[in-house]
C-alpha cells in the first residue's frame, strides 16, 4: 500500500528532528501551567487537553477506518455519568470508578459496535446520531437516577486541595491520559492490525477479499475508541463535578470532535491534537467575545462546512503539500486522490451506477 | 383499563402524524436516490419553514398557509443551489460521508441562525381555528391536524405525478436507476439532480408549514424530527420511497399507540429501538434492494 500522507513514508524530516519536536511540544505542554498565573488559563488549558484527548480517541475510529462517528459525544457522555454514579449511588473511590466506567462503556460498545459497523458510509453516521439522541432522551427522563435536567453533582476526588491546585492535578491527569491516547495510536498504525483497518478505510469489500477479518478488527477498535472516550469523559466528570444531561449528551460534542479531527487531519497522530487547540482556543475565545449565544452553533457549523468543502484531508496534509511544492520533491499521490481525479473526467454523479 | 375508543383515538393520531413523516422522509429518499447522500439538514430546512410561516403570519396576520408559494419555490431554489454548488463538488470517492457532515454543518447554522434573528424563545402561531376539532366515529380529531395531513398527502400525490407522469419524471427516475445509462439516452443527470435535489427540499417547505400550524416551535426542535426521519429510512430501506412511506406509516402508528402506557417521552424510543432491530436483523432496511447495501 503505497500512501504518501503517511508519516513513515514519504519525504518526512529524520527521526531525530521528529523526536525533538515532539520533545519540545511535550515539553510546552508541560511547562504550560507554570506560565500562565491565572486559574482561568488553566481551566481554558485544561478544556483543550480534553478536547483533545477526546478527538483523538475519535481518530481511532475515524482516522484508522474511515468511518465518521458523530455519536462518540454519547460514549463520552456514558463515561462521566458511570463514573459520578459510580462514585455517587456505588461508592465507589474516584479513580476506581473512573477506570471500571470507562471498561463497562468498553463492554457497551460491544453490541453498539457490532450493530452500527454492520452498515457503511451513510447508515453508520445515522446510527451514530441516533445513539446520542436515544441516550439523551433516557438520561433526561430517568430523573430518579441521573437527577434529570437538575444535573449531577459529583463529589471532588481530592476535598483537601484548594481550587487552584485542583485544576493543576487535573491538568497533568489530562496530559497523560492524551499521552497513553497518542501511545495507543501510534502503536497500532506501525502495527500490521492498524494495517488491517487502513486497508478497510481504503477499500473494505477489497480487505475482506484479501483476507482481513473486517468486522473484528472494526469492532476491536471501535471498543478501543469507546473506552479512551469514556475515561476523558469520566476525568471530565471528576474534574468539572457537575453533570447535565442536554451537555453531555450532546450531537454537538460529537461534530466538535469530529471537527478538530479533520481539520487536523485523521491520518496523522498529532492531527486531532492540533485541531483541538485550534479549535478550542477558538471556542473558548468566541465564549469570551459573544458570550454562550447561538451564534457558536453558526460558527462551529460554517467551520465544519468550509473544512468538508476546502481541506477534507485536514491542515497537515495541506500545509505539506504546499511545503513539497515550494521545496521540490513531489508527493506520491494517494489512492483517494488517484481514484477522485479517476471520477473526476467522468460526470459527478456516475459513481453511483457502481 | 384502555379503552377501545382511545385506542382509535390513537390510531387515528398516528395516521396523521405518518402522513408528515411519510412525506418528510420522500424527500430524504429522494436526496439518496438521486445523489447518495443523506441530508441531515432537512429537518432543519423544516423547522425554519416553520419559522417563516409563523414570521409571515406576525408580519402580514394572513394564514400561515398562503406563506407556501412563498416558501415552496424558495426552498426549491435553495435546494438546487446546494446540489450544483456544494455537494457536487464534494470528492465521488468520499461524497457519501462528507456530504452527511456537510449537511449537518449547514443543520448547526440554520439552528444558531434561527435562534440567533428570533430567539430562542418557543412560538407558536395563534390561529382561530386551531381550538376547532371534528368528531370523527367516536375520535376527537382537532382541524389543524387535518389539515396537516391533508398538505402533506397533497405533496405526495403532487410529487407521485410528477415522478410518473412527467418527462422529467422520468428523467429524474431513470438517474436515478442507472446515470450512466441516463446520459447514453441524452439526460443531463447533473441538472436533473439538481432539480430532484430542489424538490426534496420543496417537502420540506410544505412539511414546515404544516408543522406550523399545530406546534410549538423553538431552533432546536430539528433534533426531534431528524431521529424519526432517519430511523424511518433505514427502516425502510434506503432509497425506497415506497418502503419509506410504509415505515413512516407503522412507526408513526407505533409511537402513538405506545404514547397511552409509556407517556410521550418514552414512546419516541420505539423508532431507535426499530432503527437498532432493523440493523441487528436486516441491515439494508425491510424494503431496500441492491442500492441500501452498499450504503
Amino acid at each position: 500500500m503505497r500512501s504518501g500522507s503517511e508519516p513513515r513514508s514519504g519525504p518526512t524530516p529524520r527521526p531525530i528532528v521528529r523526536l525533538a519536536a515532539i520533545a519540545v511540544g511535550a515539553a510546552l505542554i508541560l511547562a504550560f501551567p507554570a506560565g500562565v498565573d491565572n486559574p482561568y488559563m488553566l481551566t481554558v488549558g485544561i478544556g483543550i487537553l480534553n478536547y483533545a484527548v477526546l478527538a483523538t480517541a475519535w481518530n481511532f475510529v475515524g482516522g484508522f477506518t474511515g468511518y465518521i462517528s458523530l455519536g462518540h459525544g454519547a460514549l463520552s457522555g456514558l463515561g462521566a455519568y458511570g463514573t459520578a454514579l459510580l462514585v455517587t449511588a456505588a461508592g465507589l473511590p474516584s479513580f476506581v470508578a473512573l477506570v471500571v466506567a470507562a471498561a463497562l462503556v468498553g463492554v457497551l460498545a460491544i453490541p453498539i459496535g457490532a450493530a452500527a459497523l454492520r452498515v457503511r458510509g451513510a447508515s453508520f453516521v445515522i446510527v451514530s446520531i441516533a445513539l446520542v439522541l436515544i441516550l439523551l432522551l433516557v438520561f433526561q427522563s430517568w430523573a430518579s437516577l441521573t437527577g434529570g435536567s437538575r444535573g449531577l453533582v459529583v463529589p471532588r476526588p481530592f476535598p483537601e486541595l484548594r481550587r487552584a491546585e485542583h485544576h493543576l492535578v487535573f491538568y497533568f491527569l489530562f496530559a497523560g491520559l492524551l499521552a497513553v491516547a497518542l501511545a495507543a495510536w501510534w502503536l497500532i498504525d506501525r502495527s500490521r492490525f492498524g494495517l488491517g483497518l487502513k486497508a478497510i478505510r481504503e477499500d473494505e469489500d477489497k480487505s475482506e477479499a484479501l483476507g482481513i477479518p473486517t468486522f473484528t478488527y472494526k469492532l476491536v477498535v471501535f471498543v478501543i475508541s469507546a473506552t479512551l472516550t469514556a475515561l476523558g469523559g469520566g476525568l471530565y466528570a471528576l474534574w468539572f463535578g457537575d453533570l447535565d444531561p442536554v451537555f453531555q449528551f450532546s450531537i454537538l460534542t460529537g461534530s466538535t470532535m469530529v471537527l478538530m479531527a479533520l481539520l487536523g487531519g485523521v491520518r496523522h497522530l498529532f492531527g486531532p491534537l492540533l485541531g483541538a487547540l485550534v479549535v478550542g482556543a477558538g471556542l473558548e475565545y468566541g465564549k469570551l467575545a459573544y458570550g454562550d449565544t447561538p451564534l457558536h452553533l453558526v460558527i462551529t457549523g460554517g467551520l465544519l462546512g468550509v473544512v468538508v468543502m476546502v481541506m477534507p484531508d485536514g491542515v497537515i496534509p495541506a500545509l505539506s503539500s504546499l511545503f513539497r511544492r515550494w521545496f521540490g520533491s513531489r508527493e506520491a499521490s494517494i489512492r483517494e486522490v488517484t481514484a477522485a481525479e479517476l471520477l473526476a473526467t467522468r460526470d459527478d454523479t456516475t459513481e453511483v451506477g457502481r | 383499563m384502555v379503552s377501545g375508543a382511545l385506542v382509535f383515538q390513537s390510531v387515528v393520531l398516528g395516521v396523521l402524524l405518518g402522513g408528515l413523516y411519510a412525506l418528510l422522509a420522500s424527500g430524504l429518499t429522494l436526496y439518496f436516490g438521486v445523489m447518495r447522500v443523506v441530508m441531515i439538514a432537512h429537518s432543519a430546512f423544516l423547522i425554519l419553514a416553520a419559522y417563516l410561516a409563523w414570521y409571515f403570519h406576525r408580519q402580514t396576520g394572513l394564514d400561515p398557509l398562503l406563506s407556501l408559494p412563498i416558501t415552496v419555490p424558495l426552498f426549491f431554489a435553495c435546494g438546487v443551489a446546494m446540489q450544483r454548488l456544494l455537494l457536487a463538488r464534494l470528492r465521488p470517492a468520499t461524497r457519501t460521508m462528507m456530504s452527511v457532515l456537510l449537511t449537518f454543518s449547514i443543520a448547526l447554522v440554520i439552528e444558531g441562525a434561527l435562534g440567533t434573528v428570533f430567539t430562542g424563545t418557543q412560538r407558536r402561531i395563534p390561529l382561530p381555528y386551531s381550538g376547532a376539532s371534528l368528531e370523527l366515529l367516536g375520535a376527537r380529531v382537532a382541524v389543524v391536524k387535518l389539515i396537516a395531513f391533508a398538505l402533506a398527502a397533497g405533496a405526495m400525490l403532487v410529487l407521485y405525478l410528477v415522478m410518473t407522469r412527467t418527462r422529467f419524471g422520468r428523467a429524474l427516475r431513470a438517474t436515478i436507476q442507472h446515470p450512466e445509462a441516463a446520459q447514453l439516452v441524452g439526460i443531463q443527470t447533473g441538472r436533473v439532480a439538481g432539480y430532484g435535489f430542489g424538490l426534496g427540499l420543496a417537502t420540506a417547505a410544505i412539511g414546515g408549514t404544516a408543522l406550523a400550524l399545530d406546534s410549538t416551535i423553538y431552533p432546536s426542535l430539528h433534533w426531534r424530527w431528524i431521529g424519526p426521519l432517519m430511523a424511518i429510512i433505514v427502516v425502510g430501506g434506503l432509497g425506497s420511497v415506497v418502503g419509506t412511506a410504509i415505515a413512516a406509516m407503522v412507526l408513526g402508528m407505533a409511537m402513538s399507540l405506545l404514547q397511552i402506557p409509556l407517556g410521550t417521552t418514552w414512546a419516541q424510543t420505539v423508532f431507535y429501538l426499530a432503527l437498532f432491530a432493523t440493523l441487528a436483523v436486516r441491515p439494508q432496511g425491510f424494503f431496500g434492494g441492491r442500492l441500501a447495501k452498499r450504503f
